[in-house]
């Protein structure tokens, strides 16, 4: 008999996501379905509004990873109008991106993932003594990991618990047989939890410095709004610059001696969810962090290609403004084309919702139906994973000696094969180890960011094309940001200067998205399959497989 | 509000502090601080201090409808007291999905016990709203668990103490309640009746008055005083123009005219660059965001009006006013403007050629009558 | 001068004071109020550029906001004194009221409207004719009171909680907040221009081609009329056909 299992609302991600597993009799799941259950219609909104004030509505599509959205959209509104950036401005929204990504994956290791792993209530047995000996062998040159610190977290912990109000903790999953981490490394966990917290809300000072505020910093077609002034103290000067430095150098050692070794530590415990969790085995990326203005692609940082069938062998080019390449199907999703089409580029994309499924309060989605608030996108007809791994194996597989010194680093020191990161397991430690080359691109912009400004270039905007009435009558562009959780494009077309449509797809709507014409899973789904569950009331592994994607719903549906 | 003892035996936040390696010394500028931030007189901070020290953790259920998670975010960005305070020891977060451990029926089963609880006087809770609810085709464009989420939020208010709504999704409607709101999405307030309601609008809101609400209710035992629309007035009452380094410059009328101009550097008045400042009631200039780093308008763009109802349809962004939307056309007021006044100049014109004509008319009738009699004579 | 050309003129016209002073006084002190109004009101919306000097030494800005502040209060001092002569006044004080209830007021109306139209000035009013009389309540009147209610819902809210924010701060939540305020309150602002325009014209038209004295009576108050006109009163004030 197929049990069915259904875990509504999954957490410790953001916005809505179902997920329904049908287990064969050994508890394995055999088929999955990943349903996104809210939807705003952000595109529609957007239609008939200045292209100029798209990025603020379109960066509101999510606020974990606030800023990917607004910063492909006005790359997107560039691309159409014709409009380069200054430099400068290049250079600053390149340290605003590296920045988010790094926040959002340390965040997402400590707060959205780690409980899968780690099991508070069996901190409480833990040694203190024995904890700071494990933290300093894990990270040496981290300064807190002193007996008495983890004695107070200990103590933290047990009157938390006993205190009966267990809040976030509650009916969660502590003592399941899939925790597998000794009670020490249990507790070094909870310690960084809190560190990591207390840490996050520094790094985003960057954005502040720059865009204002952080969440949803300001952003401006044509360059950033913000002026660059060493003789002004009403610019950016030597004392912001100054506090930017300082903020990333902090995210260098997080990451470097917090996030990282916590990640290789804990992986250590899990090498058996190297084989679990592979998916779609296709992988792709837009590339990101210009050096030479948007255009020069072979310049990024991040490279541009995708990866079929594991085959770390051969980069494919990706052209995302070629109608053949990405097309939208929405045969399994509420909406509806026009003309009984099937499949769209985004460019001529078309968003009317079309609600068919059940009727609320409902126990099963229809896995013959329609069944999710995502689109189905799918690559030259392949469903591919994007996201940090994908990011990884492009870079590694295009041989950039920099991915590949981080990766085979870290395959050496967990003593697993490169295969190992096609997998649950695979896909979050590529988000920490490219989390080691952000932090290090971010000095490096930064330096760059001063190597301008010496050479006295601090023009932040171009503002030749601000005026509606300088742009085409009718043009089209396309945006990209390589976000968080992967290749995020923003396609607009502007006629007489309104948006005539825009239309997102977005890196989880990549990953999350439901079954195609074919009847091909997508990556949350394929990951899914085959798992074995300890108790299927208890979905644990579901959580890992499904977290290690870093699930963000708003975005995936918007 | 909680006033009346909660539940199991629970740690107060002063308990919890000194568990978490603050002395009593940290304890009291905490508390100090505290009160500050909340705009309090030093002759309170004794008050800021037993409450903190003998009340139990206040549990909170955290909804979240059609939203960006971005006021969740914010509220995480907390400088004072920072958000691991609030979540070990100042309240019981009973129920956030997005930071829950448990997942599926056992975090629904959490709230279900709670509200079920709370309707047999059990138990309390406050709860806090992020985004907000669609309304139409009965609510399918957001479930939860399978049930709608306006039935989950009516579910769950109908025992709340009282209601927060976060941000301006919850407050307002925010982006998805923009023209031409495809989903019907509505504010707390449109969606539940007869609970207080306490809108914190902004998106997201700042964390220092996301949290300092928050201190304010487990210090006080009661919701701060609200304005006539129901925000806390301790950090709505003011316009960010009001506050704004810049004002002085628009007072000179020093404007910055182009993105980054010569203005731009020397700090000038954004108000032609489309500031929302002089319209916008906020704390952003006060408090400042992340800490007190800078703020929009700080760091050289406008304020885009976030806290203010209806900012997403009153744009463009870049205009100082916003557009006029008239059946079929969306224009500006100057535009209408200009074109009534034409209009009346042209109306004038052809009235005076009418004029003009009929003069003309009646003198060449006049004319040809005199001709005729003329002729008349000359017979 | 023609003395007998005068003398037939004393014989068929004798001046009526219709405009007591305080109409008049309130006239030309209304007429500049809502001319600076306007005109400052149009530059708050679009400032120039004031791109030199240091802030603390300028204020142009300031200034500008507060002559229109300054004319405002004018205007709101003005407006409720010629409400009240409304009451106080002679019968043309009342002249012109739109009596939409009245089928003779209708009547008034669209012979007005229609005699405007072709040119005929045969028709001649003491007071205000009906047409005029709906003008000045839709534009001075409602969108004066309209003007004030939203300017002063926006002054108030430089000082929260203060007399003019609690007295009329809650229009500006029932107009959709601040912003829409300004731009209802700019919005209107076009309204008084377009009817300056119609007002101007169609007093000077009037008064050219009339010969009651029409254009000097905001001045002198008075105007003339026909003897054998004082024997009929239907046109007087308004009130009649
Ligand atoms: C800003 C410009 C002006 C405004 C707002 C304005 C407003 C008004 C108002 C409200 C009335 C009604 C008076 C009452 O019943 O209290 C009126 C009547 C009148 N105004 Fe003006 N006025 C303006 C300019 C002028 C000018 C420039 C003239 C002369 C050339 C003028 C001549 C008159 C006359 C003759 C009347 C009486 C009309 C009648 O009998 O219906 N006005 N005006
Ligand atoms: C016929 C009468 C009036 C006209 C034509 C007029 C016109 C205008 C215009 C065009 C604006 C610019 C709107 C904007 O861009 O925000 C404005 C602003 C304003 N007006 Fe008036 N106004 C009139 C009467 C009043 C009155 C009676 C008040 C009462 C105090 C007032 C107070 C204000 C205020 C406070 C502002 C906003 C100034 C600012 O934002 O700096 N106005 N007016
Ligand atoms: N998926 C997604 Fe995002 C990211 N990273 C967007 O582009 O999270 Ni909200
Ligand atoms: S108010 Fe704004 S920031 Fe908050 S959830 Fe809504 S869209 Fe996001
Ligand atoms: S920048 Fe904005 S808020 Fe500041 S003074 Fe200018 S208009 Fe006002
Ligand atoms: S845009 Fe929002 S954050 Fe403050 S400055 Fe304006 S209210
Ligand atoms: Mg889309």
């Amino acid at each position: 008999m197929v049990t069915r299992i259904v875990v509504d609302p999954v957490t410790r991600i953001e916005g809505h996501l179902r997920v329904e597993a049908m287990l064969d009799d050994d508890n394995r799941i055999r088929e999955a379905l990943s349903s996104g259950t809210m939807w705003r219609g952000i595109e529609v909104i957007l239609q008939g509004r200045d292209p100029r004030d798209a990025w603020a509505f379109a960066q509101r599509i999510c606020g974990v990873c606030t800023t990917v959205h607004a910063l492909a959209s006005v790359r997107c509104v560039e691309n159409a109008i014709g409009v380069t950036v200054p430099k400068v401005a290049e250079i600053v929204r390149n340290i605003m991106y590296l920045t988010q990504l790094v926040q959002d994956h340390v965040i997402h290791f400590y707060h959205l993932h780690a409980l899968d792993w780690v099991d508070i209530v069996s901190a409480l047995s833990a040694d203190p003594k024995a904890t700071a000996e494990l933290a300093q062998k894990v990270s040496p040159h981290w300064p807190k990991s002193s007996e008495g610190y983890f004695r107070d977290t200990a103590a933290t912990v047990k009157k938390f618990v006993d205190s009966g109000q267990l809040g976030l903790f509650a009916n969660a999953y502590w003592g399941h047989p899939a925790y597998k981490l000794p009670p020490e490394a249990n507790l070094m966990a909870v310690a960084h939890y809190l560190e990591a917290l207390a840490w996050q809300k520094e790094l985003v000072k960057i954005h502040t410095v720059f865009g204002g505020k952080n969440p949803h910093p300001s952003y401006l077609v044509g360059g950033v709004p913000c002026s660059i002034d060493l003789q002004s103290d009403t610019a950016i000067n030597i004392e912001r610059l100054e506090l930017v430095r300082s903020k990333i150098l902090e995210a260098r050692d997080i990451v470097e001696q917090l996030y990282v070794p916590d990640l290789l530590a804990i992986a250590s415990f899990y090498k058996d969810w190297a084989a679990i969790g592979e998916g779609v085995g296709n992988y792709m990326a837009y590339g990101d962090v210009p050096q030479n203005g948007i255009a020069d692609v072979a310049a990024f940082r991040f490279p541009r290609g995708a990866i079929l069938g594991k085959n770390l062998g051969e980069v494919l080019e990706v052209d995302p403004t070629n109608s053949d390449e990405i097309l939208e199907e929405v045969g399994r999703s509420w909406y509806r084309y026009p003309d009984g089409k099937t499949a769209l580029h985004p460019w001529d994309g078309h968003t009317e919702a079309h609600y068919t499924g059940p009727k609320p309060p409902y126990d099963h989605l229809d896995e013959n139906g329609a069944y999710s608030w995502l689109k189905t996108p799918r690559w030259k007809g392949h469903a591919v994973e994007v996201g940090p791994l994908a990011r990884m194996l492009v870079g590694y597989a295009t041989g950039r000696p920099e991915f590949k010194e981080v990766v085979d680093s870290a395959l050496g020191r967990l003593g697993v094969p490169a295969s190992a990161l096609f997998s649950t397991l695979g896909r979050t430690a590529a988000r920490g180890l490219e989390s080691q080359l952000a932090v290090g691109w971010l000095q490096d912009e930064f330096d760059r960011l001063i190597e301008a400004l010496k050479n006295g270039e601090n023009s932040t905007a171009n503002t030749t094309k601000w005026s509606p009435d300088s742009w085409p009558n009718d043009c089209k562009g396309f945006g990209f940001a390589e976000a968080p959780r992967g290749a995020l494009g923003h396609w607009i077309h502007i006629q007489d200067g309104k948006i005539a449509n825009y239309q997102c797809v977005v890196p989880t709507t990549w990953n999350a998205s439901p079954k195609d014409a074919q009847g091909r899973p997508g990556p949350y789904e394929s990951a899914l399959i085959g798992t074995p569950m300890a108790d299927p009331k208890q979905p644990v592994e579901i959580l890992r497989t499904i977290h290690s994607f870093d699930p963000c719903l708003a975005c995936a549906s918007h | 509000m909680a006033t009346s003892p909660i539940l199991s035996p629970s740690l107060t936040t002063y308990e919890l502090l000194r568990q978490h390696g603050v002395s009593r010394r940290q304890f009291l500028s905490f508390c100090a601080m505290t009160a500050a931030s909340l705009g309090l007189d030093a002759k309170e901070v004794p008050r800021v201090v037993s409450a903190l020290e003998t009340k139990p953790r206040l549990p909170v259920v955290w909804l979240h409808g059609l939203e960006c998670t971005c006021c969740s975010e914010s509220f995480l960005r907390s400088s004072h007291p920072i958000a691991q305070d609030i979540v070990l020891n100042m309240i019981s977060l009973d129920y956030d999905d997005t930071l829950q451990a448990a997942a599926g029926h056992q975090v629904e089963q959490i709230r279900k016990d709670l509200v079920e609880r709370a309707k047999r006087g059990e138990a309390e809770y406050v709860l806090a709203v992020e985004g907000n609810a669609p309304t139409r085709d009965g609510g399918v464009y957001c479930t939860v668990a399978g049930e709608t989420f306006l039935d989950v939020l009516r579910e769950t208010a109908a025992h709340a103490k009282f209601v927060i709504a976060w941000g301006s999704c919850a407050s307002n409607g925010c982006v998805q309640a923009a023209a031409p709101n495809p989903t019907g999405a509505k504010p707390v307030h449109e969606c539940i009746t007869g609970k207080p309601i306490v809108k914190v609008p902004g998106c997201p809101p700042i964390a220092e008055v996301m949290t300092g609400l928050l201190t304010y209710v487990l210090t006080f035992g009661r919701l701060p005083e609200l304005d006539r629309i129901g925000r806390p007035k301790m950090f709505y009452r003011q316009r960010l123009h009001d506050k704004c380094l810049r004002r002085s410059f628009f007072d000179a009328g020093q404007f910055v005219e182009s993105w980054d101009d010569e203005g731009a550097h020397k700090g000038w008045c954004l108000y032609k660059m489309g500031c929302r400042g002089p319209t916008t009631y906020n704390s952003c200039a006060t408090f400042k965001w992340n800490g007190g780093v800078s703020w929009p308008i700080g760091s050289g763009h406008g304020c885009i009006g976030c806290s203010e109802e209806h900012f997403w349809d009153d744009g463009p962004f870049y205009e100082r006013l916003a557009n006029v939307h008239l059946p079929g056309i969306e224009t500006t007021p100057q535009t209408i403007g200009v074109t009534l006044a034409a209009a009346a100049g042209a109306g004038i014109a052809a009235h005076l050629a009418g004029l003009a004509i009929q003069r003309a008319r009646s003198k060449s009738q006049a004319a040809t009558e005199k001709a005729n009699t003329n002729s008349e004579m000359e017979v | 001068m023609d003395v007998l050309a005068q003398s037939r003129r004393r014989r068929l016209y004798e001046p009526v004071l219709v405009w007591q002073w305080p109409i008049r006084i309130f006239h030309w002190v209304f007429a500049s109020a809502i001319t600076v109004l306007f005109v400052t009101g149009i530059y708050i919306t679009h400032p120039i550029s004031n791109a030199t000097g240091e802030a603390g030494g300028l204020s142009r800005m300031a200034t500008v906001r507060t002559i229109h502040f300054t004319a405002a209060a004018v205007f709101t001092i003005a407006f409720f004194w010629r409400v009240a002569w409304f009451f106080l006044g002679n019968r043309y004080a009342r002249s012109g009221f739109p009596q939409l209830w009245l089928p003779s007021w209708w009547r008034s109306f669209l012979r007005q409207a229609w005699n405007y139209l072709r040119h005929d000035y045969r028709d001649v009013h003491l007071g205000h004719n009906a047409l005029a009389g709906l003008s000045y309540v839709i534009v001075p009147v409602l969108g004066g009171a309209f003007m004030m209610g939203t300017g002063f819902a926006m002054y108030g809210e430089s000082n929260p909680g203060g007399f003019w924010d609690s007295l009329c701060g809650w229009i500006r939540p029932l107009l959709g907040g601040s912003f829409r305020t300004h731009t209802a309150h700019h919005l209107v602002a076009w309204f008084f221009l377009v009817f300056v325009i119609v007002h101007v014209y169609l007093v000077l038209m009037n008064g050219t081609q009339q010969k009651n004295g029409l254009i000097s009576s905001m001045i002198s108050g008075r105007k003339f009329r026909r003897i054998e006109d004082s024997q009929r009163t239907e046109n007087d004030d308004g009130q009649g056909a």
